[in-house]
Order: C-alpha cells, then sequence, then structure tokens
C-alpha cells in the first residue's frame, strides 16, 4: 500500500474540508449558541450561562413535543419498518411471478417531492371536496378535519412520509432477502415448517445486519422528513399539535428568532441522535448476525 | 422445486393493494391536473378526465415563471450531483488506495455526517451563508452540499471490489495516481457511480428545506418551493393548477428512475447497503 503523501492530502481534501465546516463546525457553534440570548440580527450576544436549557426542560412544551415526537416515530417504525419487512420477505421468497413488479410499483412514490407529497395529501384529504371525503360519505362516515385535530395530525402526516419511505425501505429489505439461501428456505418448507417460525428462525436472524440498518435510518431520516409536511401544511399547528423535537428548533431559530433556545433544542436532538445511535452499535449490533 | 402457481394468489392480492395505495395518489395527481375546475369538483374520483384539458398547465406555464424555477432547480440539482459525484471518487480513492495513520477514524468522521440532522446543522450554515453574501443565490443552496458520507463509503465499497492485481499492474507501470483512478478504476466502478449520480440528483431535485432557508425571492425559487405558493390557509381550490406543478415536480425524477430503473434496482441489490 501506498504511504501518506500530499498527493494522498489533496485527494481527501475536498470532501475532508466540506464536511469539517458545514456539518462538524456548526455543530460546535450550536453549543456556543445554545449558551447565548441572541435575536439572529442584534450585533450584541447575551451570555446566559445554561438558562435557555433550563427554560427547556421546564416548559411545558417538552412534553407535548415528545410525545408528538414518540407517536410520529411509532408511526414510522411500522409503516416504514415492519410493514416493508414482511412484504419483503413476501417478495423475495413466496412468489414465483411479478416480483420485479412490485418492487419497481411499490418504489415509484419515494422518487416524489415530500414537497408535492405534501400538496397532493392536502388535496386527497380536503374535508369538504376531497376524494378520501367522497369515498367516506359515500359509506355514511364524516371525515375528520385530519390537519386540525391535535393527535390526530402528526399521525396523518407519519403516514403521508410513511407513504413516500416506504418503497425505499423495502427494495433494500428485499435486497438482503434475497441473499438468504434458497435450499435453506426450501428444506424448512420439506419439513413443513409454518411461516412465521421460518421467517422467525432464518430470515430475521440472516437480514438483521439490514433490518437494523432500515430501522436506524427509519428513524434518524424520518425525523428530519417530518419538517417539510408540517411546514407546508401545518407550522407545528394546531397549538402545536404537529410540531416536534426537529420542527422546534426551525420554528425557535427563524419564526421566534430565539437563536439560543433553537440551538439548546437542537443539541438535545443531537444528544438524542447520538444516544440512539451508540446504544445501536453497543447492544444491538452484539445480537445482529452478520453475513462476513 | 417451483411452488404451485397458483398457491400463492393471496399474496398477490396483498400486495395489488399495496401496489394500489402507493399507486393510486400519484393517479389522482396526473388525473386532476387535467380535469377543468368542474370536473375536479364534479367528478373527483373518476381518474379519467372526461375531456382531458391541458388548461391548467397552459396557465402556469403563462402564469408563472416556471421555465426559471426549472432552470434554477436544474442548475442547483445537477451542480450538486457533480460536486458531490467528483469528491466521492476522490476520497473513496484515498481512502482504498493509501495507507495512512487514523484512516479508520476518519473515514468514519466522515460518514457519521450522513447522520447529522439538518437542524443542527442549520442555523450555523444559515448565519455562514448569509455573512457571505450569498442569501437568495444558488451557490447558497449548493455550497453545503459538496460533499456526501454516503457517497464516500459507497465509492469505497465499489473501489474495494477491484481485484488488487489490477491496481498492482498499474502501480508496476509506474502509473500515476490520477491515471490508475481515471484509466483503470474508474472504467470498473462505472455502474455504481452512475446509479449513485442518479440517487444525488433526485435527491437535490427534490430537495426543500434547505433551498426554503436560503432562497426568499421568488425568481430565485425551486420547482418545490414554487408549490408553497398553492396552500393558502384554507386549503385553496386552485387544485388542477396546484396538480399541474406538482406533476412538472415530480416528472423529472420519475422519468429518471423508469428509465434507468433495472439498473438501478441491481447497483441497489449488489452493493448492499450494509450498516
Amino acid at each position: 500500500m501506498n504511504r501518506f503523501t500530499w498527493q494522498s492530502a489533496l485527494f481527501l481534501a475536498p470532501a475532508t474540508i466540506t464536511l469539517l465546516l458545514f456539518a462538524y463546525w456548526p455543530l460546535l457553534q450550536d453549543v456556543w449558541l445554545s449558551f447565548h440570548s441572541w435575536n439572529m440580527v442584534s450585533p450584541t450576544m447575551k451570555f446566559v450561562g445554561l438558562q435557555n436549557y433550563l427554560q427547556l426542560l421546564s416548559s411545558d412544551e417538552l412534553i407535548k413535543i415528545l410525545l408528538n415526537t414518540v407517536l410520529y416515530i411509532l408511526v414510522l417504525v411500522c409503516v416504514n419498518f415492519i410493514f416493508p419487512y414482511l412484504l419483503s420477505f413476501i417478495i423475495a421468497h413466496r412468489l414465483n411471478r411479478f416480483s420485479f413488479f412490485y418492487r419497481s410499483a411499490l418504489f415509484i412514490p419515494s422518487t416524489v417531492s415530500l414537497a408535492v407529497a405534501s400538496i397532493l395529501f392536502l388535496w386527497i384529504l380536503n374535508p369538504l371536496a376531497g376524494p378520501l371525503n367522497i369515498i367516506l360519505s359515500a359509506i355514511g362516515l364524516e371525515s375528520p378535519r385530519w390537519f386540525k385535530e391535535s393527535g390526530l395530525v402528526i399521525i396523518v402526516i407519519g403516514l403521508i412520509i410513511g407513504w413516500k419511505v416506504f418503497g425505499y425501505n423495502l427494495i433494500l429489505l428485499v435486497a438482503a432477502m434475497v441473499d438468504v439461501p434458497k435450499e435453506l428456505i426450501e428444506a424448512a418448507r420439506l419439513e413443513n415448517v409454518s411461516n412465521w417460525q421460518l421467517f422467525r428462525r432464518i430470515i430475521v436472524p440472516m437480514t438483521s445486519s439490514t433490518a437494523l440498518y432500515v430501522f436506524v435510518i427509519t428513524v434518524v431520516f424520518g425525523l428530519q422528513y417530518v419538517l417539510v409536511p408540517v411546514n407546508m401544511l401545518t407550522q407545528g399547528g394546531p397549538d402545536q399539535g404537529s410540531s416536534n423535537l426537529v420542527y422546534i428548533v426551525y420554528q425557535y431559530g427563524f419564526v421566534f428568532f430565539q437563536t439560543g433556545k433553537a440551538s439548546a433544542f437542537a443539541i438535545l436532538t443531537m444528544l438524542i441522535y447520538a444516544l440512539f445511535l451508540i446504544v445501536k452499535t453497543k447492544v444491538l449490533d452484539k445480537k445482529v448476525h452478520y453475513e462476513n | 422445486m417451483k411452488i404451485n402457481s397458483y398457491r400463492d394468489w393471496y399474496w398477490h392480492i396483498l400486495l395489488l393493494l399495496a401496489v394500489v395505495i402507493q399507486l393510486w395518489p400519484l393517479l389522482f395527481m396526473l388525473s386532476t391536473s387535467f380535469k377543468t375546475m368542474d370536473q375536479i369538483f364534479l367528478s373527483t374520483l373518476n381518474p379519467l378526465p372526461a375531456k382531458p384539458v391541458i388548461d391548467n398547465y397552459l396557465y402556469v406555464l403563462k402564469n408563472l415563471p416556471l421555465v426559471q424555477y426549472i432552470v434554477n432547480t436544474l442548475l442547483i440539482a445537477s451542480s450538486i450531483t457533480l460536486a458531490k459525484i467528483i469528491t466521492s471518487i476522490l476520497a473513496g480513492f484515498a481512502f482504498v488506495y493509501y495507507e495512512f495513520s487514523h484512516k479508520e477514524k476518519l473515514f468514519n468522521t466522515l460518514l457519521l455526517t450522513f447522520f447529522i440532522p439538518i437542524t443542527v446543522v442549520m442555523m450555523p450554515n444559515y448565519l455562514l451563508i448569509s455573512k457571505l453574501g450569498l442569501l437568495n443565490t444558488p451557490w447558497g443552496v449548493i455550497l453545503p452540499q459538496l460533499a456526501d458520507g454516503m457517497g464516500i463509503f459507497l465509492m469505497r465499497q465499489s473501489m474495494r471490489n477491484i481485484p488488487k492485481p489490477l491496481l498492482e499492474a498499474g502501480r508496476l507501470e509506474n502509473a500515476s495516481p490520477w491515471v490508475i483512478l481515471t484509466r483503470i478504476i474508474l472504467p470498473l466502478i462505472k455502474p455504481s457511480v452512475i446509479a449513485m449520480g442518479i440517487v444525488f440528483f433526485i435527491n437535490s431535485w427534490n430537495d426543500y428545506f434547505w433551498p426554503l432557508l436560503i432562497l426568499h425571492d421568488k425568481p430565485t425559487y425551486t420547482l418545490p418551493l414554487a408549490l408553497q405558493m398553492f396552500i393558502s390557509a384554507e386549503g385553496g381550490s386552485e387544485w388542477g393548477i396546484a396538480m399541474a406543478v406538482a406533476m412538472l415536480t415530480a416528472l423529472p425524477p420519475l422519468l429518471l428512475y423508469l428509465t434507468c430503473q433495472r439498473f438501478i434496482m441491481n447497483t441497489f441489490m449488489q452493493s448492499g447497503v450494509k450498516g
């Protein structure tokens, strides 16, 4: 192998400099900003120590925001992890024909912008003239005001994101399922093992590394995707009913111009992310079966 | 060892149901965009417009600087894609070709940026872009996105799969690293580079949030930002026009995917993105 030279530094420089400058440096700046009180335009900044954090932790808002976040993530884990996991098994090992068709067709919404998805579902879910309302009233039900009811709104937003991300995660999982040797599954079939047993004893252990990866991106990216529909459709409302750990940073930063509080929330998010990733590597990786 | 062809019919029903749920909204968007206002409200559910009209498209072409939005989006998405491809290839190459201390640490540091949420970086990056005077310019959107942690990971992965003797041969002939990269490695990993590029392009074309922070003047908007204009407090009623703009925003990524899908799927299947 070749030793490190100025040449290798040249190859590494563009990516390294960009990522340090626009990903790690902001992280440090956030820490600094979170100890200050500032409105983004004033020339002076006031050092307030831990005040931003204390206010954040003692506010009534926090509970609501965390609950919304948890509810949203539960929806995503169902729609973008559990469903695609089960379906990918069926597509890879329970079909003789059309598996390529299903894969391609189900993937299509993943190419659509979240901005498009948001406006599209705003129309589909329109409580007066929207198509879903027409279907519901045809069977004698009244359409709820999907984006105006606390508790419901965050679930609906989760489902919109779920619609978009589903196909992408499905493809990743099918790729892992295909790697499980057919012989193993045939052997199990000859011994009359039930589908459920087959899934638990063979499929889950043999696909666990990809499954874990998909689980992590479902949570980590799902949390960031929420920004688009929330900002386009509800701005966090009604009464913070669709706000969450990620959107609140935008609200404090760019709507209320309380940079310090926004940074404190950003750091809190980052800590939760980091904790999540550490738990993932430390605890779960031990139980995961890696093929190579 | 064929499974009886008719035994799996219930799986097909389940999957077809999933296909309907996934595709119906898009068909609905397509058909609404070709309906007149009357048809939109009178035959909402009918997927085929009685008399398809292109009025909605003509209206947006005439009343919006749509061409400008398309050019803006295209410029931003292509620049980001090109930059990310180049920086990822260069860095991926360095990680495969050179040996240096803390190599793994540096690699993991770069890869981890993939998991840093946009909310953490958005305020400091916004302040930096505004200090540089790049607000309301495409460059302000592009600059923070010149590199990609996942891209570096994917390029290193594909270059690792190249048989070592091929690289050794180049080295024995005293070829420079640059020649080895461009003459030996790049032709071999071309499929993964293109597939990665397609994914980068679709993602930047669709991006909404970072452009929202940087681009405030209407003439600088990208297509996803332009969609925002059709959302009024009470939900608005110009659905035909809104769906026409939504169609135009969704179409390029969709066509790109449909024409290259076998290729993208195969790369996905082989590269095996494994955490």
